[in-house]
């Protein structure tokens, strides 16, 4: 113990007094750590704590997956549901649900609100109790017997005053009313980003649904059921069904899956391991920087060393004292790097806008907790370890009779310390690239989702949401006056170039695209082997001018298409270039849902461009656009396109809406560029944190080279000073230490760059707007770090052309 | 009575690509307890090389090399180090303090790397300074000494933990005349006290401390007072 004390005494003196060397090493140790703590509080947060209670371990998804589509996961149908409740043996317990965004009415303003519809033993799967009140009873999963509902803690609270006695009061929704039974307690959102819960009731009709695919199915493992067993039983029922009814399971395959991996997205959780990576590639970069240092300062430390040797150390001793120093600094590292964290934390949580952190499962645990230390504290030892054990290992390995003569040198061990050197700095290069091109391209991702939105200049749009109340607005033809008048009065006021509607604008709701099955008349799904989906619009006929969407075949919605005319229906180009690849589409018809649903048959009479409603998907969705007057809808977003500020338009916009009907109810009033910019904030941060990284791991390996040439151009004084003794030129000798630098960037760039290229392939593949080969990021950011380097080369270079040569040859 | 060194046929070669350089050659060598050897020869002649293996600092050579009939040949690493750490103490001609250690600091390394309890060594510390005069300098560091001091404190170190055998290269070396008797005269009273010491040094006046000089030229040991002028290597080139 008193040794160990020693040496972290001599240590904290050795780094007190290489005061700049400490502050480099401890600066780069803090931001390789601080951001690996902020990214484990995120990961934590979205891959550890992503539901919202307790010992989720025994918990389960199970969802259909369809490979050749690339649907990771979807929901079963009813029938499905039905057949596992029976034959699977691996779960206490099945349950399901069921997402059904709702409107709420009643005393209050009306809202749109996240609501599911939940199985009665939803709440006793989960594990979960009400703060007040009761969950479902099975009795209420009966049509007709689920007039009950229970709320958020979060709704109690914002809609009702935390009202104690709101049980057994009546809600309306969507004009129903609904008998609360219960409130859930405080932080309970599931599924993300749940406010109240309405009891499931199969119909008929729907338990015997099985192509139609709208429940998400739960199950809580049976005690010392492990994960594969239940996989394997469940993979052996979806196997029968399959047999039993190929026409509705072509295709599709089952997935077993932890809830916890459940709750995150896959693009949230590829996302997160992404910068998982990302920062770990900075700490090695930190860490191959700090051991230069510590070569560095080892080197300068060999007599010391030796002496020790000479008066009895052991290499292990001597290896376990530099180590307790490196990894000293990294304690240091780890102080600085834990407030680094804390304000990375403050910072990540700052700038994402509410209405999107409710769809992010975790985001209300991140937070610098227990663990974060635990790890920060694992990252720190291990950084001293990584960084100090090179330098430890090599330097004590020393011909101390060699060292302790006056003039004695290191040879073979010198070399091995230059040849390692020489390696962690083509590493740092090498990495560096990696994160460069790899935040290049999340950048490129980021601003290909602004510019494809571009080019309707969305910051001349005000959206807003819009919901008329079901009770008053019954009758579809009520809703078709009601909307004619509204946008008759926008579209009169000043600055108001026109007015439109849509159900949704791009990338609302945070981004993702309620995509709903259709059938075409004459296409069997089956024959391609792949859904029938589209997102569903519905629109006003100038939405399209508006959004300057442009006409490719046919004809616009007309204003002539209503009630009584021949329903239609205009598509993107997308649509039917997939649903229709060997015929012209026009005069062709599709209905929303299943064939034999009683929705209408629509009428193709136009293609439109497509637009990028979900930045979440890399291609476009095929789109299906219908007229309001034909499907007058309670709920939809209206567009305003203005002449000037559209934000100086919302006092008028609430004051026409309100002259048409005061109960109308408008909510997120916004101009459409800044829907957009919150839609795609996840991006953002993704790009912006990429980008730090990769200018700090740029940085750093720029300091690594510096130092490295700087200790080399030191310990070649003597050489060089033979050198110009013997007629070498300034030029000379700047482009000797030129050429060195510029071949270890060359070899690290030449390793990272296949690196970086399978890290492109592997985005491109997931990103909007991204291509393998990108030019900037293969090119200039490569050009950018060769620049970097070539200057951390440079200065060095400068210092050994200033070198005197009488000076120099009698330097040791 | 066994001496405390026996070398039997030692022989020390570099090579350099298809050459090979020997920087000792075929030394036979017997040092008794309490002798005070001195190591004399031109530069290049061996010396400190030779110094270093008796130290078990070099451990690349061939021969026999016994240390109080221990066979070291045959000792890997660790017991090597071992055996030295229990029995030898090094004075430089540089000194070789450590720079960013006090000079109690410096007394303190070679115990704590014996492990001695931190009360024992306090106590062995506190000694040593007070045997040395050097209880004033406890505090200072190696750069607020003068070269004399450095030595002195380096000699303290070499004997703190009171080895059988005292090594020094050239311990006055860097230090004038005065201060360099003043060591010579301190080695004296520790080799009456029963240390072994070997030296090396160039110095006729140094030399005259001890009780037998070996004398090396180009690695072969060419002379040794010990046995009265006889030729002691097995053959020497002519």
């Amino acid at each position: 113990m008193h040794i160990i004390f020693e040496d972290l005494r001599y240590g904290a003196r050795m780094l007190w007094k290489h005061r700049l060397a400490t502050l480099v090493c401890a600066t780069a140790l803090a931001l390789g750590i601080g951001a690996n703590t902020a990214m484990f509080s995120v990961a934590e947060a979205f891959l550890l704590h992503s539901v919202p209670f307790e010992n989720p371990d025994r918990i389960v998804a199970m969802v259909n997956v369809r490979p050749q589509q690339n649907i990771e996961t979807n929901p079963v149908s009813p029938a499905t549901y039905l057949d596992w409740q029976t034959q699977a043996k691996s779960f206490e317990q099945l349950g399901a649900y069921n997402w059904d965004e709702v409107n709420l009415t009643g005393n209050h303003e009306p809202e749109r609100i996240q609501g599911f519809d939940v199985t009665a033993n939803f709440f006793g799967l989960l594990g979960v109790q009400p703060k007040m009140g009761r969950t479902f009873l099975p009795e209420e999963e009966q049509p007709g017997k689920d007039q009950e509902i229970i709320l958020s803690y979060g709704l109690w609270e914002r809609r009702y005053a935390s009202d104690p006695n709101i049980l057994n009061k009546t809600v309306k929704v969507n004009g129903k009313s609904f008998t609360v039974v219960g409130v859930m307690n405080k932080g309970f959102d599931f599924p993300m980003p749940a406010e109240l819960w309405m009891p499931m009731a199969l119909t008929v009709k729907q338990r015997a649904e099985r192509t139609s695919r709208w429940l998400w199915v739960l199950g809580r493992l049976k005690p010392y059921t492990p994960l594969n067993q239940a996989t394997a039983e469940m993979t052996a029922i979806a196997q029968r069904e399959s047999e039993a009814y190929p026409d509705s399971y072509k295709g599709w395959r089952l997935r077993v899956m932890p809830v916890r991996e459940f709750a995150t997205t896959d693009i949230t959780r590829q996302f997160t391991l992404l910068l998982m990576g990302a920062v770990g590639f900075v700490l090695l970069i930190a860490c191959a920087d700090v051991s230069n240092v510590q070569f560095a300062r080892v080197s300068g430390r060999q007599k010391e060393l030796a002496v020790r040797a000479a008066v009895g150390a052991s290499r292990a001793r001597l290896v376990s004292q530099l180590l307790t120093e490196s990894v000293l600094l990294s304690l240091v590292g780890c102080a600085v790097g834990l407030l680094f964290a804390k304000w990375d934390i403050t910072l990540i949580l700052a700038h994402m806008p509410a209405d999107v952190a409710k769809f992010v499962a975790g985001w209300k645990t991140i937070s610098l907790d227990l663990n974060a230390f635990v790890f920060t504290l694992a990252i720190a030892l291990f950084s001293g370890i990584l960084s100090g054990i090179a330098p430890a290992l090599l330097t004590s390995r020393t011909n101390l009779s060699e060292t302790l003569k006056e003039s004695g040198r290191g040879s073979s061990a010198s070399r091995a310390r230059h040849g390692l050197r020489n390696a962690l700095v083509v590493a740092e290069i090498s990495l560096s690239l990696v994160l460069l091109v790899g935040a290049g391209l999340l950048v490129k991702n980021f601003t290909a989702l602004l510019k494809v939105n571009e080019k309707y200049h969305p910051e001349s749009i005000l959206a807003m949401n819009f919901i008329l109340p079901e009770l008053r607005y019954k009758a579809p033809p009520s809703r078709v006056y009601c909307d004619e008048q509204v946008l008759q009065r926008l579209s009169t006021l000043p600055t108001v170039q026109s007015a439109a509607m849509v159900s949704e604008v791009p990338y609302a709701n945070g981004g993702g695209a309620d995509i709903k099955a259709f059938s075409a008349e004459g296409h069997a799904t089956r024959d391609r082997g792949e859904a029938n989906t589209a997102i569903v619009q519905t629109v006003s006929p100038n939405y399209f001018v508006l959004m300057q969407i442009a006409l490719r075949e046919g004809r616009e919605l007309a204003d002539t298409d209503g009630d009584g005319t021949l329903p239609v229906a205009v598509i993107s180009k997308s649509l039917a270039r997939r649903y229709f690849p060997e015929e012209k589409p026009l005069g062709k018809r599709l209905k929303v849902g299943q064939a034999a649903d009683e929705s209408p048959w629509l009428t193709i009479v136009g293609i439109v461009d497509d637009v990028h409603y979900s930045w979440i998907n890399k291609d476009d969705i095929p789109t299906i656009y219908r007229t309001y007057r034909q499907a007058p809808p309670l709920y939809a977003s209206m567009v305003l396109r203005t002449a000037g500020d559209p934000r100086a338009l919302v006092h008028n916009v609430r004051s026409e809406v309100g002259a048409v009907d005061p109960e109308l109810s408008l909510y997120s009033i916004k101009p459409l560029d800044e829907v957009i910019s919150d839609s795609i904030v996840g991006i953002a941060y993704v790009a912006v944190m990429m980008g730090i990284l990769g200018i700090i791991a740029l940085v750093l390996a720029s300091v690594g080279v510096y130092g490295v040439m700087s200790y080399a151009v030191g310990e070649r004084t003597q050489e060089i000073g033979i050198r110009m003794a013997m007629g070498a030129t300034a030029n000379d000798i700047q482009r000797m230490v030129l050429k060195k630098g510029a071949l270890l960037t060359l070899i690290g760039m030449g390793i990272g760059l296949p690196v970086a290229f399978a890290l492109a392939s592997a985005l491109s593949s997931l990103l909007f707007g991204v291509k393998v080969a990108d030019p900037v990021a293969f090119i200039v950011l490569p050009l950018v770090l060769a620049a970097v380097a070539t200057l951390a080369c440079y200065l060095p270079s400068r210092r050994a052309v200033r070198v005197d040569p009488l000076v120099a040859l009698r330097y040791e | 009575m066994e001496p405390l060194i026996q070398l039997r046929n030692l022989e020390k070669v570099v090579e350099a690509g298809p050459n090979k350089f020997y920087l000792l050659r075929r030394i036979n060598l017997a040092i008794q307890p309490s002798e005070f050897v001195t190591i004399m020869g031109p530069s290049g002649a061996g010396k400190s090389t030779l110094l270093s293996i008796i130290g078990m600092l070099d451990g690349a050579w061939t021969g026999d090399y016994y240390f109080l009939g221990e066979a070291v040949h045959k000792l890997n690493v660790k017991k090597r180090n071992e055996l030295h750490k229990a029995n030898i103490g090094f004075v430089f001609q540089s000194y070789h303090l450590i720079d960013n250690l006090t000079v109690f600091e410096n007394l303190e390394v070679p115990l704590s790397y014996k492990n001695v309890p931190h009360k024992e060594r306090i106590s062995l510390v506190c000694d040593a300074l007070d045997r040395f005069h050097i209880v004033g300098k406890k505090d200072l560091f190696p750069n607020q000494l003068s070269g004399g001091q450095q030595q002195l404190v380096g000699v303290a170190r070499a004997v703190i933990l009171s080895p059988k055998l005292i090594l020094a290269d050239e311990p006055t070396g860097n230090l004038h005349s005065a201060q360099g008797d003043e060591i010579m005269q301190l080695f004296k009273r520790l080799n009456d006290a029963g240390t072994t010491i070997i030296q090396v040094t160039h110095s006729e006046r140094n030399a005259a401390y001890g009780s037998r000089i070996i004398q090396l030229k180009d690695g072969w040991v060419v002379g040794d007072s010990a046995t009265a002028g006889a030729h002691v290597g097995a053959a020497q080139p002519a």
